[in-house]
């Protein structure tokens, strides 16, 4: 290979995939990327979870090739210098890179370990506005789980539900839950359940940042493949089921109230300061038309606080986690919100008034 | 204010419950051993020393010297009940009682001992009640810390009484051997010994960075030690449930066991102690840690973090199995160990999905069966695979269950 790539270019597909080339694997090829140039010019990263791939600009292209590059090394030198970076491959498995008067000698792998991009067979395909992906991924990774045992809640999942024209985005850690639809035209016939990696959704939603447009989704039994302009985004679905979350959204919580959300968020946020180190434990109690907020800890002391709200029913008391309540209204965007109740020990559900398409459901703390 | 500390120590106890538990027994040499196959000497009483029985000999080592000697099963829940009456004695005299083993217990009698005509009267006092009550005799030791009535006791025992006074701790130390102090064992005093340290004395002279250098920052604990310095606090009990640094369960098995279906069966055993006892106290942990003592008394631990805290059995065994294959078992387990750290309080928070529900109300259930009708009323089936029983408690059993370090 024998090229030439504008130095800015290079930093900016670099930076582009450094989160996803494996820094702490075992297998040293993750930690590198493939640079394909031929008549159309490619670079290429993968962690096995995710893979993605996108065109590269070559400012011009001398003797075309293939060459599996270190990630982390070439996005770091090319930071350093200024402007054309000219790479000319001596073999398989060193290249000389140099820019102005610097001249880099490095060491590269072989471009046939490189994982290959996984055959896509029986593929069905949909489309999503980016703005509503972004959106759907935003409002929903923040209650998926992070570390649990049950792998399959570290996810997000898609649901797609061909008879209802729907797709349902879901993260849930186990304790609290959120959930945004949209409509779909999808074409399946059967329903399908994508279970997305976290990391995967995350890396997903960098890539959507600067993109207009749609965004069309290929879904095989194994893979689901987002293109994102030109970028191809790839992610190996989770296997396993996700738990039954339809049957854990409680649909007729009899005590509803009426609340305004920036002012049960600030309350929130004062009372839980002194939770904070007991697991964020609040307790809520309402009563006709005020919501009373309260903490206590031993070794720091109690505060309390109140809310109006739009209520008329029996009075409920009940403990919660304040930073899911927090993290919920958070995401919410509407003046008002409607807060469901039950039981105090039994699921509750925060959804916003002039809206129905995104909910969460908390799970109460036993207090 | 000068601290003054007391460390009642049980002469030869768990034989001593015995002769007082069987009249028989009295005045005769007896051994105590653990339940099932173990054959080795736990305690002997004093009638049995005196004829040269020593702790860790096997049973026909011990016979080989002393022919006449009576072997008694040991019997965990006898011990476990003496010493918490004990323990009532000792609160009489003063609310900061750490009961440190099943047989020893620190006193912190600084603020209490002109009530009762001072540490040297209450030390007579508690002796003459252990005897009346128990019929067993203590060795009593004062210091003005931990380490130093650890050391008055150890050099006054069986059924002593002895007050090193702050100023006499040096003339004390002076021509001591270095493995008498309290947490120096054999290792440590051949490693000195090389370094040309024999007694305390010659160890407290040693400059700090001969030390250091040498044992790391043990060295620095080591020359305050020898200059017979410790400000360890006297923990009362239930004190230290406010600041639990772990919760862990150990045993020495009924005999040495290779096999692995047999090891892990106790190691099932020990996880379900330890995360019941963990739900009792509304803990759950992230660090396991698997401690191993070999036949030759070699011990050593393996851990490892999870990555959520937990206080179910099963997430327990299944961590330490894992520490256990990571590990080639060079010699037969003599004891094996489980604990739980980093803990953190349980918060009550509920699960929205049932089957994580199902889970939660299994154990809870189990608990509230053993609570209610005694310990390992139900089990899992998988710990019926040891038939015995474990033999005899460790020493460091204590009542309150929660240690704060390892």
């Amino acid at each position: 290979m024998k090229v030439i790539i504008s130095r800015n270019e290079l930093v900016e597909k670099l930076s582009g995939i450094q989160s996803i080339v494996d820094k702490k694997s075992t297998m040293p090829i993750l930690s590198h990327f493939l640079l394909n140039v031929g008549e159309s010019s490619l670079i290429t990263a993968t962690d096995l979870e995710t893979a993605i791939t996108e065109p590269i600009e070559i400012s011009s292209i001398d003797e075309p090739g293939v060459l599996c590059l270190p990630a982390r090394r070439l996005y770091e030198i090319v930071r350093e210098v200024d402007g054309e970076v000219s790479l000319v491959s001596e073999d398989s498995e060193w290249v000389r890179i140099k820019a102005g008067k610097s001249s880099f000698r490095i060491a590269c792998m072989n471009p046939e370990d490189f994982p290959k991009w996984p055959e896509i067979k029986d593929k069905k395909a949909f489309t999503l506005s980016t703005e509503k992906l972004r959106e759907m991924i935003d409002r929903t990774l923040y209650s998926a789980g992070e570390s649990d045992t049950r792998y399959t809640l570290n996810s997000l999942l898609f649901h797609i539900k061909p008879q209802d024209g729907i797709l349902n985005v879901v993260g849930t850690d186990g304790h609290r839950l959120s959930l945004i639809k949209t409509p779909v035209q999808t074409g399946f016939e059967e329903e399908m359940k994508l279970i997305v990696p976290r990391k995967s959704a995350s890396e997903l939603r960098k890539f959507l940042a600067s993109h207009e447009g749609d965004v069309s989704i290929d879904v095989t039994q194994k893979h689901v493949i987002f293109n994102i302009g030109e970028i191809r985004f790839l992610v190996r679905l989770i296997e396993g089921s996700y738990p039954a979350y339809e049957q854990v959204i409680p649909l007729d919580n009899q005590k509803k109230l009426n609340i305004n959300r920036e002012e049960f968020l600030k309350a929130l946020k004062r009372v839980s300061i002194i939770s904070r180190e007991k697991s964020y434990a609040v307790k809520i109690d309402v009563t006709d038309s005020v919501l009373t907020i309260t903490a206590s800890h031993p070794d720091v002391g109690e505060a309390s606080d109140e809310v109006a709200i739009e209520y008329q029913g029996d009075e409920i008391s009940l403990g919660f986690n304040a930073r899911y309540l927090m993290d919920a209204l958070n995401y919410m965007e509407t003046e008002r919100v409607v807060f469901e109740l039950q039981e105090p020990l039994t699921p509750t559900l925060l959804r916003e008034t002039e809206r129905d398409d995104y909910l969460s459901v908390i799970m109460p703390m036993r207090i | 204010m000068e601290r003054v500390i007391l460390l009642i120590d049980m002469d030869a106890f768990f034989a001593s419950v015995e002769q007082q538990s069987n009249p028989s027994l009295r005045g005769k040499p007896i051994a105590v051993v653990g339940a099932g196959k173990r054959t080795v000497v736990t305690t002997s009483s004093y009638e049995a020393r005196a004829r040269g029985v020593k702790t860790g000999m096997n049973l026909y080592e011990a016979k080989q010297v002393c022919p006449e000697l009576t072997v008694v099963v040991g019997n965990n829940h006898k011990y476990t009940y003496t010493c918490t009456k004990l323990r009532e004695l000792y609160l009489q005299y003063t609310p900061d009682v750490e009961i440190y083993s099943v047989d020893e217990a620190f006193l912190d009698v600084t603020t209490t001992e002109h009530l009762f005509g001072g540490p040297l009267q209450i030390g007579k006092m508690i002796k003459r009640e252990i005897k009346r009550r128990f019929g067993i005799n203590a060795t009593v030791g004062i210091g003005p810390n931990k380490l130093i009535a650890k050391l008055a006791a150890d050099l006054s025992k069986p059924d002593g009484l002895r007050w090193i006074k702050k100023q006499d701790v040096p003339h004390v130390l002076e021509n001591l051997p270095v493995e008498e102090l309290w947490g120096v064992g054999k290792r440590m005093a051949e490693h000195l010994g090389r370094l040309g340290i024999r007694t305390c004395g010659e160890l407290a002279r040693t400059p700090v960075g001969v030390l250091r250098s040498r044992f790391g920052i043990v060295g620095e604990h080591l020359k305050r030690m020898a200059q017979g310095l410790d400000d360890s606090p006297v923990v009362a009990d239930g004190e230290e449930t406010e600041d639990v640094k772990s919760i862990g369960h150990s045993m020495t098995l009924p005999e040495d066991v290779h096999r692995m279906p047999e090891i892990r069966a106790y190691l099932l055993l020990l996880c379900d102690r330890v995360s019941f006892r963990a739900r009792q106290y509304g803990y759950k942990g992230r660090t396991v840690t698997l401690i191993i003592r070999y036949r030759s008394f070699e011990t050593f631990s393996v851990r490892k973090k999870l990555d959520t805290p937990t206080d179910d059995s099963h997430r327990l065994f299944r961590a330490v199995c894992e520490l256990l294959d990571g590990l080639r078992l060079r010699e037969p387990v003599r004891l094996l160990g489980v604990s739980m750290g980093s803990l953190q309080r349980q918060s009550g928070q509920l699960a929205l999905f049932p089957e994580q529900d199902r889970r939660r109300r299994l154990l809870e259930t189990m608990d509230r069966i053993n609570l209610r009708h005694g310990l390992r009323s139900i089990v899992w089936a998988a710990t019926l695979e040891p038939k015995r029983q474990p033999g005899v408690i460790s020493p460091a059993w204590r009542p309150e269950g929660v240690h704060r370090s390892l």
